[in-house]
């Protein structure tokens, strides 16, 4: 346990205040200036406020975001080699595993929830916060939350067999997240971000998320978790037997 | 008679089309054992496989009367330096040696007492506070020998630790690499592609060229093996004619050749040694004015082609 939480430590720290730090903030920037310009239109605030947060934010930008960090944690430190430390300490690799998704989920929670006021305090800073206003707020950060761990898992894989793991990130981010889980009909149900949805259109009660041809909380948050482990144990299966030449 | 803490057998590693070891067959014992081999040889495979970071294709390996591969168990016995550069710059010596720590289960006191001690043993005391990217090449190296000997392993395997450095770190690193052995009781593998550095360091040694041990053991046995061949010097002058008539004369000297422009001469000697003794005073004897000599063995790869015959 000391071992993996030493590996915790570590690799949030570095992936909080890397360089790709600055690709989080210029998201957060044209956020804010996105849901900030649209907080002067005239628009219904609620519904809008939730719209914005949810297409933006939870339907566009998390997935690109996992996929900058999750695609690279692992995969950077085996271009710099500094992995031979945690190769070569007696914690099982299982752990070291896990202490690497750990500190994702954590990462990327951080840098999630950061976005999400940002954008909540550029749209309904300026509209007005209520209890109405709050509660989107709060649903988007859990949203944000639960999505940061199923997509971690799934980019933390993605990084291991790849020498170029961003290349097949981007593709899934764009083209699986992004097109297919836009389709109509039941082909979006092969999205992630259609369960995380589901969720949220029994959470929030304003906007078109609130209206989502969802597939019932209970039944998401199964496939989010099983989704989610079965990336885990994969990853961990893998990471167990990978060589490192 | 002691147990080889390392015992390869009929090892092979290869990487797709390329040859890492082939048939790579070695028993280390206790002390300070010295690697040497020509860059690419397969050394630092050979630490990959004993640290478990890469697994043999064909044969066996014991280390430490265990198997590497899969084995994290076997990871406190030993530290590993490799021969890259895995530190972070923007850590200090201290938090690096407190994640290392962390990773072997080192925690609280204890760890902090023993950051100090090994700050101690390899002479960063007084740096262990300042961010690594500030520091020299030399105590780079230094930091990463007190990462490989935080855990208090039995066990250190030190690749290349001298790469890089300069004279007089070489000198600090070689003394610590003692110290080590003697006062703390590690046995270490040390690998160079530099003979005479590691016969600094070391009377045993194996030799590995082309993925393969070609030779192992005391290094007088090796010096040897190697006297056995013709050693290849070239003597550049006036008055070489002469010169190489002498040398005809002498009994271990095996041929002479002139190059196309008679301004130098191709000498293959038996004894380099006694030609080196000897030759000042044939020179003087035959009045000629050499400007330059140079032996075309004086690198480790000419060593290893008269070894293996290639």
């Amino acid at each position: 346990m000391i071992g993996m939480m030493a590996i915790i430590r570590y690799s949030t720290k570095k992936i909080l205040f890397s360089r790709k730090a600055v690709v989080s903030v210029l998201i957060a920037i044209f956020i804010a200036a996105v849901m900030g310009y649209a907080a002067t239109q005239d628009l219904e605030r609620l519904p809008a406020g939730a719209d914005f947060m949810d297409a933006l934010i939870l339907f566009f930008f998390m997935p690109i975001i996992a996929m900058i960090y999750g695609a690279s944690i692992i995969r950077d430190e085996i271009e710099d080699k500094s992995i031979t430390q945690i190769l070569t300490s007696p914690l099982d690799r299982t752990f070291a595993y896990l202490g690497y998704y750990i500190s994702l989920v954590i990462s990327l929670s951080i840098v999630m929830v950061l976005i999400v006021t940002v954008g909540f305090l550029s749209f309904f800073g300026q509209t007005g916060i209520d209890s109405d206003a709050l509660g989107i707020y709060f649903s988007v950060c859990i949203l944000s939350i639960i999505g940061s761990m199923v997509y971690s898992s799934l980019f933390l894989l993605i990084s291991l067999p790849f020498k170029r793991p961003l290349y097949l990130g981007l593709f899934y981010a764009f083209i699986w997240e992004g097109f297919i889980g836009s389709l109509g009909g039941r082909i979006q149900e092969v999205a992630i971000k259609h369960y995380i949805r589901s969720i949220g259109s029994d959470w929030i009660s304003h906007g078109s998320i609130s209206g989502y041809n969802a597939s019932g909380i209970g039944y998401s948050s199964s496939v989010l978790v099983g989704i989610t482990i079965f990336f885990l144990a994969i990853g961990i299966l893998y990471f167990r037997v990978k060589e490192f030449p | 008679m002691k147990a080889p803490i390392i015992s390869a057998k009929n090892l092979s590693k290869w990487y797709g089309q390329v040859i890492g070891l082939n048939n790579f067959n070695l028993d280390i014992m206790p002390g300070i054992t010295g690697i040497v081999g020509p860059n690419g040889a397969g050394k630092t495979t050979f630490f990959k496989l004993i640290t478990g970071m890469i697994k043999a294709n064909v044969g066996e390996l014991q280390v430490l009367d265990q198997k590497p591969w899969m084995n994290t168990a076997i990871h406190a016995k030993f530290g590993l330096c490799p021969d890259y550069d895995n530190l972070s710059d923007d850590m200090t010596g201290r938090e690096f040696l407190k994640l290392s720590g962390g990773l072997h289960a080192m925690s609280g006191a204890g760890l902090d007492k023993r950051i100090s001690e090994v700050s101690e043993i390899v002479g960063m005391t007084d740096a262990i506070g300042r961010k690594i990217g500030g520091y020299s090449k030399g105590m780079r190296q230094r930091i990463k020998i007190a990462v490989t000997i935080l855990h208090d392993p039995s066990l250190l395997l030190l690749d290349e630790p001298l790469a890089g450095t300069d004279p007089l770190a070489r000198k600090e690193i070689i003394d610590l690499i003692f110290s080590l052995h003697r006062e703390h009781g590690h046995d270490i593998i040390v690998s160079s592609h530099v003979l005479f550095e590691v016969e600094r360091m070391t009377k045993n040694v194996a030799l590995v060229y082309k993925g393969r041990a070609v030779a192992s053991g005391h290094i007088s046995e090796i010096r040897g093996l190697i006297d056995k061949h013709p050693h290849n010097i070239v003597i550049e002058g006036e008055g070489l004619l002469e010169l190489a008539k002498r040398f005809l004369d002498m009994d271990y000297i095996v041929s002479v050749g002139f190059s196309q422009d008679k301004s130098s001469i191709h000498v293959q000697v038996l004894k380099p040694d006694s030609f080196f003794n000897d030759l000042p005073q044939i020179v003087a004897d035959m009045d000629c004015d050499i400007t330059r000599l140079h032996s075309l063995d004086d690198n480790l790869e000419a060593v290893f082609r008269y070894l293996v015959g290639w």
